[in-house]
């Protein structure tokens, strides 16, 4: 991928309108991006805009410029540095939500396997492996020092010994120690139906193709157990 | 024998319209909720007006003069019109009020309930009457009409204060879409009265747009380029408390700064004009039409917006939306000719 002086990925024109065009067609764009007063209380309220260069406002008055070249200025970094925590949509007079527009093309540059995408990604694929795999978020055995430092002082010892402290636990299928819970194979097959029809797999296919091939595994055993 | 014609409300519209039907020897009787006549300017103790910064009493004072200084003037006070009907194209109305009820046939009508102040606190990120030191312009005037320009928090002279444009106005979370039109100019006002009397007080003006519309650009240039006040456009996000017993505004500088988090001493609310309780009230009692917006709706905006859809029953002043007090004083005045019109035409 080639950059631009302004850090920004250089791609054809064409693809640039095909973007935006996806975005304007979601859904949600209409209940969105309304006008815009250019008043910055969504600034005001969002917590990266501390720490970055970064801005709701701007996001929504690049949105509605309707310029397919600025909002391409957005795809690489810019939507990234958003925490989803929608206080720029509580807060907006106009009832916009720039939270909102940064779901829709964040979503859009997971489908297309951008690289900023892949990157963001990179992390969490032990997550996205129990997610889409047993339908888990997070399991005990993911408890492990050098995973959460953050989780304080006694993280060393909360690791150790799983198996009999979950068994401490009266609910039969919380007594695992690779799950959260154990989840039924129908409940599981349930979910990969979803799965397929939401077109997740095919997203993970297209960000992290080696993730893609161990989860299709897992899958095909449960499905043929 | 002379026209009756019934003026409800004692604002500068009202005042205005008694005062000019009295001029043509018709009889009125003003009808005011409050104990006092004057509206919201001698409510709030305004003392300098826009545009020319002119004692209020000049203005409110001099229109309450002639009002109760007229033979053909009967002024209720602390009283409201508590049934209302039509007699042909003549009113029977009740006066209600604290020596009991009168019946009264009237020849037209006179609407001019004005408008009520929105309440800040009903926008919680302005943190309104949870901190002492967060008061809104209607307060400021109070303050400065009672010579009493200080913290609330510590009766000491504030070194700087903060003035927020648009509070309640022009934001669909508390319902108000639309701009309340003097506010600005109030605000600006108040700044540059306050930095001729406290030099060394500061002053910023944080905005959206500044709609000093007309000439009243003047006081906005004159803000800028006598009083030193600083114009920051951006909206607050959020009013929280700081060190020293101090008030936080936080917001984005859209222009210079970006992000910001500045202390102040104060933070004065511009808070927008609203139809208030009475404009409902009003609507209904009367059967006359209420706009989207919450104050009482003209026949036709541009054509006549001093006319109510009920023929008979006109509006005058900010009961049809916000205005200044020259223009609710010259509606007072249109809509005074036409109900003495009306009431001519059907004698
Ligand atoms: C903070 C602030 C400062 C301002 N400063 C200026 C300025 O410097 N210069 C300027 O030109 N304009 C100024 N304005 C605008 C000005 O206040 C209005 O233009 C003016 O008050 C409108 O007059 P009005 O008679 O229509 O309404 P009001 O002043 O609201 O008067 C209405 C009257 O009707 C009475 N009433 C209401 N309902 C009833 C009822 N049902 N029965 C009987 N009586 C009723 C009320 O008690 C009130 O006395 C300012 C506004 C604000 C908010
Ligand atoms: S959702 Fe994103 S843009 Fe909106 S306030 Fe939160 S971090 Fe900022
Ligand atoms: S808060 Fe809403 S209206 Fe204001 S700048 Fe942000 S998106 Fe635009
Ligand atoms: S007059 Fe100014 S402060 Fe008042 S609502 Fe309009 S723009 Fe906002």
């Amino acid at each position: 991928m080639e950059y631009d002086e302004n850090g920004v990925s250089i791609v054809p024109a064409e693809l640039k309108k095909e973007i935006f065009e996806e975005a304007r067609k979601d859904f949600r764009y209409e209940e969105y991006v309304r006008g815009c007063l250019n008043c910055g209380v969504c600034t005001g309220g969002c917590p990266p805009h501390r720490f970055f260069d970064f801005s709701p406002r701007i996001v929504l008055q690049k949105m509605k410029s309707k310029d397919p070249e600025l909002i391409w200025t957005m795809m690489d970094e810019y939507v990234w540095a958003c925490f989803q925590c929608f206080t720029c949509a509580m807060i907006c007079p106009f009832l916009n939500s720039p939270g909102g527009v940064i779901a829709i093309l964040r979503e859009i540059a997971v489908r297309r396997g951008f690289e900023s995408a892949k990157k963001v990604l990179k992390p969490y694929s032990r997550v996205l492996l129990k997610l889409t795999a047993y339908g888990n978020q997070l399991s005990p055995d993911m408890i492990q020092p050098d995973f959460f430092p953050d989780w304080g002082p006694h993280i060393g010892y909360a690791s150790t010994d799983l198996a009999v402290k979950r068994k401490a636990i009266p609910m039969p299928t919380l007594q695992v120690t690779n799950l959260a819970w154990d989840v039924a194979p129908e409940t599981m097959k349930e979910l990969y139906d979803i799965f397929d029809e939401a077109g997740v797999f095919k997203i993970i296919e297209s960000v992290d193709p080696s993730l893609y091939e161990i989860i299709q595994d897992i899958v095909d055993d449960v499905r043929s157990s | 024998m002379s026209e009756n014609i019934l003026v409800i409300g004692g604002g500068p519209a009202g005042l205005n319209a008694a005062v000019m039907l009295s001029e043509l020897g018709v009889n009125v009787t003003l009808v005011e909720r409050d104990s006092f006549l004057g509206g919201n300017p001698k409510k709030f103790k305004y003392k300098f007006l826009f545009p020319d910064m002119q004692p209020a009493d000049n203005v409110i004072g001099e229109l309450i003069k002639k009002t109760e200084s007229a033979d053909n003037i009967k002024v209720y006070y602390s009283s409201e019109v508590s049934d209302f009907k039509e007699n042909g194209k003549k009113f029977d109305a009740v006066i209600k009020s604290t020596s009991g009820s009168e019946t009264k046939t009237f020849d037209s009508v006179i609407v001019a309930t004005g408008f009520e102040h929105f309440d800040p606190a009903r926008d919680a990120k302005y943190s309104y009457q949870l901190f002492d030191d967060v008061i809104d312009i209607k307060d400021l005037e109070r303050m400065m009409g009672e010579n009493n320009f200080v913290r609330p928090s510590n009766g000491k002279p504030p070194k700087k204060v903060a003035f927020i444009l648009c509070v309640g106005s022009r934001d669909r979370h508390v319902g108000n879409q639309y701009c309340s039109r003097v506010c600005c100019t109030v605000s600006v006002k108040q700044a540059i009265e306050m930095r001729e009397h406290f030099p060394d007080c500061e002053a910023y003006i944080f905005y959206m747009d500044i709609r000093t519309y007309g000439f009243f650009e003047d006081l906005y240039w004159k803000a800028m380029e006598e009083h030193d006040v600083q114009i920051v456009k951006g909206r607050i996000a959020e009013i929280t408390s700081g060190p020293d017993n101090t008030v936080v505004c936080k917001g984005e500088d859209t222009l210079l700064r970006g992000p910001f988090e500045i202390p102040f001493d104060m933070v004065v609310l511009a808070s927008g004009m609203e139809g208030g309780s009475q404009s409902p009230e009003i609507s209904s009692k009367l059967g006359i039409e209420l706009d989207e917006h919450g104050f009482l709706k003209p026949e036709n905006v541009t054509l006549s917006p001093f006319k109510s859809n009920k023929p008979g029953v006109f509006l005058a002043g900010a009961c049809t939306g916000p205005k200044a007090i020259s223009d609710s004083i010259t509606e007072g005045a249109a809509a005074a000719m036409n109900a003495y019109t009306y009431a001519v035409k059907n004698r």
